[in-house]
């Protein structure tokens, strides 16, 4: 069988956490959770995850920031970093260019969610 | 000269000659020197070797050469051109006044005042124009026009400000509105999963956490649609008579609730009551739990005092606490809308930032305000202030008996 897939959720949203892991849990990948933009990069160091989604509205360091530190450290950068966000298509869509991470997924589209989690996993990786 | 007028700026300069003084080149210098002595009014001369200016000299560099140390002594006998100018300006007589002033004022700052050679137009001296004159007399024209540039730039400024703030405001209104919406969806997506595995008991849970969800919804879009409201002038208020300790002291019972487990205190203090005022309850409340709830997020410890004070024109409630504070340069921006939170992205407490303003606004449509005093870090108070008109007695006691019937 081949290993499954494995997420990272950044939020500081406890709730939302718990919501989009489960959701992503019934579609069989492993999920792990992080709350809030500190330690982040660590724990994507430290667990190598296929696919990192990020919430960009957090207190103190945004998730645009975070995914600058990601993308900076050699050994996270090929990590595939997708914003996860309430904020507007337009706005996502600008912040995806300026900091350069793979796409953006609108929050509360659930079938959305499904289909650009598997479409983002399908991709190559790009240093 | 007369006063000129902005449409004179086009003037040909030949017209604006000041003088026409002039002396020869070997002229010595104190001569020069007498010539100026004698005549307070000049200037400058111009330094005209036949008919072709090739200096100038004027009054205030002159004798800043001669009263120096032994200036007098070095140059009083020498020929003036030696100590001209040899440089000066030369423009001719059909150039436009404000092309020549602008050149004029070019120039090094220890030049800008000197007068300016006029020629005809085969380069022969025809007269000087003095800066001076013309920027004093300009001075109207150029200061108004100086203060409107100004106050361009200051209107420019201030409409990107409220421009930026409208944007960040929406902003925050657009992610205050989308997480619990958000959270709403995905719930209602796990419970129709649940139900597909018949697993109840994760519905019935997950159905508490959407009324949650949905209940808080409710709040922020009351007080997004309040906001509204307020700003299209369309919001009412009911004025009647009834007891503001009563609705203080239902606000009291609400405040512990919110403040839950941490130690703090939350008393009346103040006038007893009952105290019988004219005015709107329902916004009144409204009002005060925004103050009470503010308490109860910013404060960690130690107590929440809501004092009631009567005065002869006007009634108030302070809501005393000992929380954070707010530093001073802060206290400005207290009742714009979501200057609590300077950036969405970086959020650091929850709430939507509304509450003071809407409260502020309502405050001045019952005919009073909200105040605010306070020290960073040792807390902070908000006071309502209503007017008041103390009720005669018979009205007291039948309002007191409607109110108990409630």
């Amino acid at each position: 069988m081949p290993k499954r897939k494995k997420i990272m959720l950044i939020d500081d949203d406890e709730q939302q956490l718990a919501i989009t892991r489960e959701l992503l849990e019934y579609e069989g990948y492993d999920v792990l959770t992080h709350r809030l933009g500190f330690g982040a990069s660590s724990a994507v160091r430290a667990n190598q995850p296929d696919l990192v989604l990020l919430d960009i509205n957090m207190p103190a360091l945004s998730g645009e920031k975070l995914s600058e530190i990601i993308r900076a450290n050699v050994h996270t950068k090929h990590v595939p970093i997708v914003f996860f966000s309430s904020n507007d298509e337009v706005s996502l869509a600008s912040s995806v260019t300026k900091y350069a991470v793979r796409g953006y997924i609108c929050k509360g589209n659930i079938a959305d969610l499904r289909r650009k989690v598997a479409a983002y996993l399908q991709e190559p990786h790009t240093a | 000269m007369q006063t000129l007028m902005t449409t004179e700026n086009i003037l040909p300069v030949g017209e604006l000659i000041t003088s026409d003084e002039q002396v020869p080149p070997q002229m010595i210098v104190n001569h020069v020197a007498e010539k100026f002595f004698g005549t307070t009014e000049l200037d400058a001369v111009a330094v005209v070797d036949g008919k072709e200016p090739v200096g100038l000299v004027t009054r205030t560099k002159l004798l800043f050469t001669l009263f120096r140390r032994f200036g007098f002594e070095l140059y009083g006998k020498d020929p003036v051109i030696a100590i001209a100018d040899t440089a000066p300006l030369l423009v001719a007589e059909t150039e436009r006044l404000d092309v020549v002033i602008d050149r004029a004022l070019e120039r090094p700052p220890q030049d800008i005042y000197d007068e300016v050679i006029v020629t005809c137009p085969k380069g022969l001296y025809r007269g000087l124009l003095s800066v001076k004159q013309l920027v004093i007399q300009q001075g109207n024209a150029l200061a108004s026009s100086v203060l409107q540039r100004e106050l361009a730039g200051e209107r420019a400024r201030e409409l990107e400000k409220i421009n930026e703030m409208k944007s960040q405001f929406l902003a925050h209104i657009t992610h205050e509105l989308r997480s619990p919406v958000n959270v709403i969806i995905g719930l209602a997506e796990l419970m129709r999963l649940a139900i597909e595995k018949g697993a109840v008991d994760q519905v019935k849970d997950r159905l508490s956490q959407v009324i949650t969800s949905a209940t808080n919804l409710r709040a922020i879009v009351t007080n997004v649609l309040d906001l509204s409201k307020i700003e299209a002038k369309k919001m009412q208020v009911a004025v009647k008579p009834f007891d503001l300790a009563a609705v203080v002291s239902d606000v009291i019972e609400n405040a512990r609730v919110l403040v839950r487990n941490k130690p703090i205190t939350i008393n009346p203090a103040g006038t007893a009551g009952p105290v019988h005022v004219a005015s709107d309850p329902v916004r009144v409340r409204q009002i005060l739990m925004n103050l009470a709830a503010n308490a109860a997020k910013f404060t960690e410890s130690g107590s929440i005092f809501f004092a009631l004070s009567v005065g002869a024109h006007s009634v108030s409630v302070s809501v005393i606490d000992t929380g954070i504070g707010i530093k001073e340069e802060h206290l400005d921006r207290l009742f714009t809308a979501f200057s609590q939170i300077e950036d969405v992205k970086t959020k650091r407490y929850e709430g939507t930032g509304l509450g003071l303003v809407i409260a502020r606004s309502m405050a001045q449509l019952l005919g009073g305000e909200l105040t605010v005093a306070s020290a960073f870090g040792k807390g902070s108070t908000f006071t309502l202030t209503l007017p008041y008109k103390e009720p005669l007695k018979e009205e007291n006691h039948a309002e007191a008996q409607k109110d108990h019937a409630h």
